[in-house]
C-alpha cells in the first residue's frame, strides 16, 4: 500500500520527462570493469542519488554523464540526445566537484562568472546572474576573495554557485559534502535541499553517505560492484530492500539465513539452520516456494523487548540480554536467543529503568515488519 | 586571572634556563658550511667588485686612484647604452623563443606522455647540457652557415634558404638551444603539479580545450613560466659565447664588454666592475620581483 | 674621455690597495681563473691549486703555462727522457687571461710561461720576470738576426723567442674577382663581399691592419689616426660577417666566407686540409708576432725552466714544432733542418721585403688602449 502511494508522489513531483538516461552502460579501465551494464532513468527536476561503497562505480557513472569518461559500451542520453562523442564542454550539465576544483587564480566572483563569460553573456547579464547566484549561496559579501581565503564550507558554496549560474539542465554533485565536518554537512544538506526545491533543476548526486542520500533524495540508486542493486525512493530502499546487500548497506539490520518451510498466500514461514522459525508477510506477489533459500531482514527499531507476553502472530523469542548501549535518544540492546543467534534491538528512550545484563528477556516483531529476500 | 597569567609569563624564563650551550651552537653548526661558502664565493667577491667599481679606471698592477663614480657615469655613453640594449634584446628574444618552444614540450611530457616514459623523455631533453657550450656553438655554425645543413634541408623541401648565421636569428637559435632544457625542466615541474581537476572543471563549465589552456593552464603555471623565463633571461644575459660565435660583426653584449674590460686589451677593471654591478643589480631586482609577486598568482586551494 | 690620473694616490689609497691586492689574490684569482677556463672552452686541465704545488717544489716536475697545442706528448716524453723532469702543461687562450692569472697569484706554480712579445714587454715593466742567466743557456747563438735583439725585449734579457708568425688574409683564389695582394681588395669590394669577410676578434689586430693600410703605424697612439681607422672600418662594416679568431675555418672552406683575416699558423693549418686556399701577408704590411718563453719570478723550479728553454733551443725540437704546427721558428739551425718545401714556403718564412713592412704589436698607455676599446665597442655595436 505504502509503496503505491510513494510512487504516485514521485510521478506528481517530477513529471515524466527524462533528463538523463543510461542504457546498458559499461566502463572498462585497463581490463578492469568499473561499471557493468547500468540502466538508469532520471526524471526532470528530480533529486537523484547514486549511493554505494567506495569503488562501486558510482563516480565513474557520474563522470560518464559529465563527459569526462566515455562509456566502453552502451549509451548516455541527456534530454533524449545521445552524448556519444559530445565533449564535456558541450554538455548541458555542470558539476560540483568533490574537491570543489575552484580556480585559485580567480576571485570568487570570477570563478562564478567563468561559465557565463565563455558564453559571451552581456556585461549587465553577467552582473545580474553572478550576483543572483552568489546571493543564492549567501556569498555575495565575499565575492572579491580568493578561494584560498575561504573556509571549506564557503568554497563549497562557491562551487555550487559556479555550477548553478549557468542554469544547466542537470547539476551533477560528486560527494559534494564529503570534505565538510558533521555540523557543516548537516547545514549544507538543508541548503542543498532548499536550493533544489527552489530551482527545480535536476540534481544527480553521488555519495557514500546513506543518511545524506536518504534525507535529500527523491530517488536513490544503490550501486555495488559496478551494478545497480536497487532503484527506489528512500523509504522503498529502506523499508523494502530487494537484495541482502541493500538491506545490509542501508541502515542497520538483523539478517537471518534460512529456508522457506511453508508458503501461504500472504505470508511465509522461514526456518534458520539454528532452528529459529520466522513468520514473514509477503510484500510482492511472492515467487518464493518451500525449499528456497532466503535471507530474512528485520530492522532493529522494529523489534520490541519485553518481559511480559507478546501479542499473537508475532515472531516471539526468548533470549538473554548480552549488551546494553545507552545512546541518549534511544538504547541499543544485543539479545542472544536460545538458538544462539544474536539480535540487535533499538528502543526509543522512554526513561524506563534499563534491564540489567544477563537477565532473561523476550523479543518480538510483527511479520509485516520483516522481509524475506531470495538469495 | 593573575593565577593563570603567572605561569604563562614564567614560561619564557623556564625555556631560557633550559637552554644548553649545544642548542646555542646548533644553528651555527648547521648554517656554517653554507654560510662560509656563500660568504667566500658570493658575498665577498661581490663586495670586491663593488669596491673596484668605485675606483675610476682601476687596473690590476697599477696604483689605485681615489674613490669616485666615474665608472658608472661612463656607462651612460650612447655606445655602451647601445650594448646594454642589444644584450636585453638577445636575452628577451631567447627567453620568448625558449618559452614558445619549451611550453609545448613540457606540456606534452607532463600531461600527454605516458607516465613511465616521462623521466626518460626529460633526461633525453637535458642531454645537450652535457656538451660544452663552445662545441654546441660551433655545431650551430656548421648547421646555419649559408651552405650548411639547414639550407640543404630547406632545399630538399623546396624552401628558400635562410641567411641566419652572423645575424640575430642565429643568436636566438643558439641561446634557445642552450637554455631550453632549463625552461623545459621548470615548466615541467610546474605543469606536473597542475591540478587536472581544474581542467575538468573548466571543460565542465563550457571551456574548449583551447580556452582551458589559456584561462586555466597558463595562469596556473604562471609562477613556473616566470621562474623559467627569469632563469633563461639571466643565463642568456650572461652568455657571450653564443653571440660572439653566431651573432656576427655587430654582436657586442654587456658580458663580452665586461670580459673585454677584465681580460681584453684595456684591462680596465674599474669600468668592468661597474658594468658587472649593473648586471648584478638588474638580475637581483628581477629575482626580487619574482619572489615577491611570483607566488601571488599561484593557486593554493 | 681622459681617464683619471692613476698616479695621485694617498696613504689611505695604499692601504686600500694592499687590501685589494690581497683579496684579489685570494678570491678573484679563483673566480677569474675559473672564468677564463670556461671561456677557453675548457680544453685546459683543472687549475692546480698554488699551495699544492708550491709547497712541494720538486726538482723532477716542471709546470708550463702555454698556448694550446704548443706541446705534445712526444715532446714532453723526449724532455723527460733527456732530463728526467716531468713537465706538466696547462694552457691559456689569451695573453690577458694569462697575465691576470699570473698577477693574481693563481699562476705561482708555473716555472715556464709562453707570453707574446708585447706581453713580455709589459711583464718586464711590472717586474714579473726573472732576468735570464745567459751562461746557463745553450744555443741562443742559433737565433735568427731579427730575434737576436727584438724590440720587445732588447738582447733577450728576460725571454727567449719560441715561435713566430704573421697576420694576413686567407681566401680561395677562384672565388675572388681579382688578385688579392692586400687590404685594397677588401675596401675596393665592400659591396661584393657583402658579409663574407671575417676578421680576427682582436681590437689591436683589426685596427692595426687598418692603420697600416692607411699608412700609419700598427701601434699608432694618435687619436686622429685611430679615429680615421675607425671611420675606415665603418666603411668596411657591410662586408664583415663576423669577428672570429677561431671558428671561421669551416665557413671559409665551404665558401660561405670569401675572405678571412687570420693568424698565419691557423691559416696554414687550414691550407693543409684545403689546398685550394691561399694565404698572403698584405702588401701594406702586417703584424709580426712572437711567442716567447719566460721564467716568472715566482717560478718554483727555475732550474728545470732553464733545462726546458735549452731543450726547446735544440734545432730538432724547434724544427719539429714547425712541422707539426705550421708555425715559424726564429731558430736558424732549426730552419736549416727543415725540408726545402717548408723552407721555401713564403707563408712560413716571408721574404725580407715583406718582413720589413711588418711590425710587432707593442703595449700602449692605458688611455690609448681605452680609446681603442671604445672605438672597438662602437664598431661591434653598430
Amino acid at each position: 500500500m505504502s509503496q503505491t502511494v510513494i510512487q504516485n508522489q514521485d510521478v506528481a513531483e517530477t513529471g515524466t520527462k527524462l533528463d538523463v538516461e543510461l542504457r546498458k552502460v559499461f566502463k572498462v579501465f585497463n581490463g578492469e570493469t568499473a561499471v557493468r551494464g547500468i540502466d538508469l532513468e532520471i526524471h526532470q527536476g528530480e533529486f537523484f542519488s547514486i549511493l554505494g561503497p567506495s569503488g562501486c562505480g558510482k563516480t565513474t557513472t557520474l563522470r560518464m554523464i559529465a563527459g569526462f569518461e566515455e562509456p566502453t559500451g552502451g549509451e548516455v542520453l541527456i534530454r533524449g540526445q545521445s552524448m556519444a562523442n559530445v565533449p564535456p564542454y558541450k554538455r548541458p550539465v555542470n558539476t560540483v566537484f568533490q574537491s570543489y576544483a575552484l580556480f585559485g587564480h580567480m576571485t570568487v566572483w570570477d570563478n562564478v562568472a567563468f561559465g557565463l563569460r565563455l558564453q559571451k553573456s552581456s556585461k549587465s547579464e553577467l552582473q545580474t546572474r553572478v550576483g543572483e547566484a552568489l546571493q543564492l549561496v549567501k556569498m555575495e559579501n565575499l565575492a572579491r576573495r580568493y578561494p584560498a581565503q575561504l573556509s571549506g564550507g564557503q568554497q563549497q558554496r562557491v562551487a555550487l554557485a559556479r555550477a548553478l549560474v549557468n542554469r544547466p539542465t542537470v547539476v551533477l554533485l560528486d560527494e559534494p559534502l564529503g570534505a565538510l565536518d558533521l555540523k557543516l554537512r548537516k547545514e549544507m544538506q538543508m541548503e542543498l535541499s532548499n536550493l533544489h526545491r527552489d530551482l527545480g533543476v535536476t540534481f544527480v548526486m553521488v555519495t557514500h553517505d546513506q543518511e545524506e542520500a536518504l534525507s535529500l533524495s527523491d530517488r536513490i540508486a544503490v550501486m555495488n560492484q559496478g551494478r545497480i542493486e536497487q532503484i527506489g525512493s528512500p523509504s522503498q530502499i529502506y523499508e523494502y530492500p530487494q537484495t541482502p546487500f541493500v538491506a545490509d548497506f542501508i541502515g542497520d539490520t538483523n539478517l537471518f539465513q534460512g529456508q522457506v518451510e511453508a508458503s501461504y498466500p500472504s505470508s511465509l514461514q522461514v526456518v534458520t539452520p539454528n532452528g529459529l522459525t520466522i513468520h514473514v508477510k509477503l510484500h510482492d506477489n511472492g515467487q518464493l516456494a518451500p525449499g528456497d533459500s532466503v535471507v530474512v531482514s528485520i530492522r532493529p527499531e522494529k523489534i520490541h523487548v519485553s518481559s511480559g507476553a507478546a501479542p499473537e502472530q508475532m515472531n516471539y523469542y526468548d533470549g538473554t540480554l548480552k549488551n546494553v548501549m545507552y545512546m541518549g535518544t534511544h538504547v541499543h540492546y544485543v539479545v542472544e536467543l536460545k538458538s544462539g543467534d544474536k539480535v540487535t534491538v533499538f528502543q526509543t528512550n522512554r526513561a524506563m529503568a534499563l534491564p540489567s545484563l544477563n537477565t532473561p528477556v523476550q523479543i518480538y516483531w510483527s511479520a509485516a515488519d520483516c522481509i524475506a529476500l531470495s538469495v | 586571572m593573575s593565577l593563570t597569567t603567572t605561569p604563562s609569563g614564567a614560561e619564557p624564563t623556564r625555556a631560557r634556563s633550559g637552554w644548553h650551550p649545544a642548542k646555542l651552537i646548533q644553528p651555527f653548526v648547521l648554517l656554517a658550511p653554507a654560510g662560509i661558502w656563500l660568504l667566500l664565493l658570493l658575498v665577498f667577491p661581490t663586495l670586491l667588485i663593488l669596491e673596484l667599481s668605485l675606483i675610476p679606471g682601476f687596473r690590476l698592477g697599477q696604483p689605485a686612484g681615489a674613490y669616485g663614480l666615474g665608472n658608472y657615469l661612463e656607462i651612460f655613453q650612447p655606445v655602451y647604452f647601445q650594448v646594454v640594449l642589444r644584450s636585453l634584446f638577445f636575452a628577451v628574444g631567447s627567453t620568448l623563443l625558449c618559452l614558445l618552444l619549451g611550453f609545448p614540450v613540457a606540456y606534452w611530457i607532463a600531461i600527454k606522455a605516458p607516465r613511465r616514459w616521462r623521466n626518460l623523455l626529460l633526461v633525453s631533453f637535458i642531454l645537450p647540457l652535457w656538451t660544452s657550450s663552445l662545441l654546441r656553438a660551433y655545431a650551430w655554425i656548421t648547421i646555419l652557415r649559408p651552405s650548411g645543413l639547414l639550407n640543404s634541408l630547406l632545399g630538399v623541401f623546396g624552401l628558400p634558404g635562410q641567411d641566419w648565421l652572423n645575424r640575430s636569428p642565429a643568436v636566438f637559435i643558439g641561446m634557445a638551444y642552450s637554455f631550453l632544457p632549463y625552461m623545459v625542466l621548470i615548466l615541467y615541474a610546474s605543469l606536473e603539479r597542475l591540478d587536472r581537476r581544474l581542467l575538468e572543471a573548466a571543460a565542465d563549465l563550457g571551456a574548449t580545450p583551447q580556452q582551458s589552456f589559456w584561462k586555466i593552464t597558463v595562469p596556473q603555471t604562471l609562477p613556473g613560466i616566470a621562474a623559467g623565463g627569469l632563469l633563461v633571461f639571466i643565463a642568456s644575459l650572461g652568455d657571450f659565447v653564443v653571440p660572439e660565435l653566431l651573432g656576427g660583426a655587430s654582436s657586442m653584449t654587456v658580458s663580452r664588454l665586461i670580459y673585454n674590460q677584465f681580460l681584453g686589451a684595456t684591462r680596465n677593471w674599474g669600468f668592468g666592475s661597474s658594468l658587472s654591478m649593473i648586471l648584478i643589480l638588474a638580475v637581483s631586482i628581477a629575482i626580487a620581483l619574482l619572489l615577491k609577486y611570483g607566488d601571488r598568482s599561484s593557486a593554493q586551494p | 674621455m681622459p681617464p683619471t690620473n692613476p698616479q695621485n694616490f694617498s696613504v689611505s689609497a695604499t692601504t686600500r690597495r694592499r687590501f685589494l691586492q690581497a683579496s684579489a689574490a685570494a678570491v678573484s684569482g679563483i673566480v677569474l681563473s675559473n672564468c677564463a677556463r670556461n671561456l677557453s672552452g675548457s680544453n685546459a686541465p683543472g687549475t692546480a691549486s698554488p699551495e699544492q704545488t708550491s709547497s712541494s717544489p720538486s726538482d723532477s716536475t716542471l709546470r708550463i703555462f702555454t698556448w694550446a697545442n704548443y706541446t705534445d706528448d712526444e715532446l714532453l716524453k723526449n724532455f723527460k727522457d733527456k732530463t728526467g723532469i716531468q713537465a706538466i702543461v696547462e694552457t691559456f687562450d689569451s695573453n690577458e687571461a694569462m697575465l691576470t692569472k699570473m698577477q693574481t697569484g693563481a699562476g705561482k706554480a708555473y716555472s715556464i710561461v709562453f707570453p707574446s712579445d708585447y706581453k713580455v714587454e709589459e711583464m718586464i715593466k711590472m717586474g714579473m720576470l726573472l732576468p735570464l742567466d745567459k751562461s746557463r743557456l745553450k744555443g741562443t747563438e742559433n737565433l735568427m738576426q731579427n730575434w737576436q735583439n727584438p724590440g720587445y725585449d732588447p738582447d733577450n734579457t728576460h725571454s727567449i723567442p719560441a715561435v713566430w708568425g704573421t697576420t694576413g688574409l686567407i681566401f680561395d683564389p677562384e672565388k675572388v674577382s681579382s688578385e688579392v695582394k692586400g687590404w685594397d681588395y677588401v675596401w675596393d669590394n665592400v659591396d661584393q663581399l657583402n658579409r663574407r669577410l671575417s676578421m680576427i676578434n682582436d681590437v689591436r689586430e683589426v685596427f692595426g691592419a687598418t692603420l697600416r693600410y692607411l699608412g700609419y703605424s700598427y701601434n699608432s697612439t694618435k687619436a686622429s689616426e685611430i679615429e680615421a681607422a675607425y671611420e675606415k672600418l665603418l666603411e668596411l662594416k657591410p662586408a664583415i660577417a663576423t669577428f672570429l679568431t677561431n671558428g671561421w675555418e669551416d665557413q671559409l672552406a665551404s665558401g660561405d666566407l670569401a675572405l678571412s683575416m687570420a693568424y698565419s699558423q691557423d691559416a696554414l693549418n687550414l691550407i693543409q686540409e684545403s689546398p685550394n686556399l691561399k694565404y698572403i701577408v698584405p702588401e701594406s704590411g702586417s703584424s709580426l708576432w712572437t711567442d716567447t718563453m719566460v721564467i716568472p719570478k715566482t717560478a718554483p723550479n727555475p732550474d728545470a725552466a732553464y733545462e726546458w728553454i735549452n731543450f726547446m733551443l735544440e734545432p730538432e725540437n724547434s724544427a719539429r714544432l714547425v712541422e707539426r704546427l705550421k708555425i715559424s721558428t726564429p731558430n736558424q739551425a732549426a730552419y736549416e733542418k727543415l725540408s726545402s718545401d717548408l723552407q721555401q714556403n713564403e707563408n712560413l718564412f716571408p721574404s725580407k721585403a715583406v718582413l720589413a713592412k711588418c711590425e710587432g704589436i707593442v703595449p700602449l698607455p692605458s688611455e690609448v688602449t681605452e680609446l681603442y676599446d671604445r672605438y672597438w665597442t662602437q664598431l661591434t655595436s653598430t
